[in-house]
């Protein structure tokens, strides 16, 4: 039940903290967001700078990078996703539990970058799995890795525990894998997932 | 006053450990039945957990060989046992253990130019 | 070092029925290369490799070229009657060479220190008669580069140990590198400058009506 605001801060200058279940839940989950380790290009030298002393992303509670799927709570995208490589990421995306999040670092990872017009490069992360942060930078300062890292917590903590508005992890019915493209003859099958990414609509003047 | 019983402690702290440890299992598991379903799918329950998928069957035979190759190296394996505390006591001995593990050695020498031309080592 | 001119000779005299011709490089760098016929393309980069004046014991690049089927045009004087008087005319000759696809070998000596030595092969043409012999018996390094010619250009290389596609996938069919590759229609979304991609956009997604 939620809380008067009034009420809250007056007992917690009294010496009393009052909380939420789910504050508490959402408190514990965005303190200890477990990164997937992998990286892809150039743009993962500045996850690994990020996570190092000088600006130790341990701060955060994301100190441990996972080398498997299964103990990640989050896949940091960092670099060129070629579409040789595309379906390899999302099986390793399929293949984390839930909840679990997605940083896309790097101009390449959220559009193809420098490389969006070639023949290898997918045009953006974001057309086969649902990405919570994008970064844009080729590649970002670690600055801007801990900026979409504090987004994400900001985002963690705002989530429900119940009703129609809750996250995706906590719904029955929705979805937890998504599916794998196939490699086609001249392109990836399909291009993209029409159920995450959609072309947006193009506003003309002339 | 209750007689102390020396196993009544004991029971306390075996009592304490398994609420301890069944516990928060127990709350997860509660938990997840109330708010978080379990989504299992193909992907999430494939073995291999590297991006790929994983072809063939993970068990496989080894040739025979490979056996040939593992007992020659258990045998030298067997011997850096019996040469490392012999050469941190080596200058406390008499030099006749000296000898002693030069015909020691000598006999693995033996048997590996045995092996040797034999073909063994030879992998084809 | 040899000159090219040099090398050309030699090989001539100790590879029997070669046929060699020396490309010239205007550019700055000047490098002229070396075009040997398929059929001795083994033979001259063994030679090449043994000859103790030369000893190219390193292949350190291979590169495909590929190119269309232009119209060359070439100014020649004339000597032509105009006007009952004789007078130099410049005429423009156009001579049509089909297209080809071509493998450059960059080599160098580790022992002689001495290099680049430049040789090319060439398809005879782009479609159907694509094949080069490998040069991978001879340089064991050329293996992945000639993989990846084969991979982008679609050459094929008569004798290599293991051709396959090495960046794209196996089910591809394309080969990007081809000026004449069409890349697949994905044009949705294309937030850029860049005038023929837009064009491409504009046909994908049509403007809708003013407002």
């Amino acid at each position: 039940m939620p809380m008067d605001e009034g009420l809250r801060s007056e007992l917690s200058k009294q010496g009393i903290f009052t909380t939420q279940l789910s504050d508490l839940y959402n408190w514990g989950r965005k303190n200890s967001v477990w990164p997937l380790q992998f990286g892809l290009a150039c743009c993962a030298i500045e996850m690994i700078a990020t996570t190092m002393a000088r600006y130790d992303l341990a701060r955060f509670g994301a100190e441990v990078f996972r080398p498997s799927p299964r103990q990640a709570d989050l896949m940091i995208v960092a670099g060129t996703v070629t579409k040789k490589m595309a379906p390899q990421v999302v099986r390793l995306y399929n293949q984390m539990p839930e909840p679990k999040y997605v940083i896309a670092m790097g101009a390449c990872a959220i559009s193809g970058g420098p490389f969006k017009q070639g023949y290898n490069v997918l045009k953006g992360i974001d057309r086969f799995i649902p990405v919570d942060v994008h970064i844009p930078g080729c590649p970002p300062r670690p600055e801007a890795l801990i900026h979409a890292f504090m987004t994400l917590q900001n985002k963690i903590d705002a989530q429900k525990l119940t009703g129609p508005g809750r996250p995706r992890h906590l719904d029955p019915d929705a979805p937890s894998e998504f599916p794998v493209p196939q490699f086609g003859e001249h392109d990836l099958v399909p291009p993209n997932n029409p159920a995450l990414w959609q072309a947006p609509k193009l506003v003309r003047t002339e | 006053m209750v007689e102390y019983n020396p196993y009544l402690l004991i029971t306390v702290f075996l009592v304490a450990a398994i609420l301890f440890s069944v516990a928060p299992l127990l709350m997860a598991y509660l938990w997840a039945k109330r708010f978080s379903p379990a989504k299992p799918g193909p992907d999430k329950n494939a073995i291999y957990e590297c991006g790929l998928e994983s072809k063939g069957d993970a068990r496989m035979q080894f040739r025979s060989e490979y056996y040939l190759y593992g007992i020659i190296f258990l045998i030298f394996d067997v011997e850096t046992i019996f040469l490392l505390p012999f050469a941190v006591a080596f200058t406390g001995l008499p030099a006749s253990a000296f000898v002693a593990m030069l015909v020691f050695l000598l006999l693995l020498v033996e048997g590996l130019v045995w092996a040797w031309r034999k073909g063994i080592l030879t992998w084809s | 070092m040899e000159t090219l001119e040099q090398i050309k000779a030699s090989l001539e005299t100790s590879v029997p029925g070669v046929k060699l011709e020396i490309i010239p490089n205007e550019s700055p760098s000047g490098q002229r290369s070396l075009l040997v016929d398929n059929a001795h393309g083994v033979a001259v980069a063994k030679f090449l490799r043994d000859d103790p004046q030369l000893r190219l014991d390193y292949c350190s690049n291979v590169t495909g070229v590929d190119w269309l089927d232009t119209v060359l045009k070439e100014k020649v004087k004339a000597k032509q009657l105009v006007e009952g008087v004789e007078k130099e005319v410049e005429q423009q000759i156009e001579t049509k060479r089909a297209g080809y696809l071509e493998a450059v070998y960059h080599l160098y000596s580790m022992a002689l220190k001495h290099g680049p030595v430049i040789i090319r092969l060439r398809t005879e043409n782009r479609s159907d008669k694509n094949h080069l012999p490998s040069l991978t018996p001879v340089w064991r390094g050329a293996e992945f580069q000639e993989r990846e010619i084969f991979d982008l250009y679609g050459v094929i290389f008569d004798g290599h140990p293991d051709l396959r596609r090495i960046l794209m996938w196996d089910g591809y069919v394309d080969h990007p590198m081809r000026k004449d590759y069409v890349e697949p229609d994905d044009y949705d979304y294309e937030p850029t400058p860049h005038d023929e991609v837009l064009e491409k956009v504009k046909q994908r997604q049509p403007a809708e009506a003013k407002p």
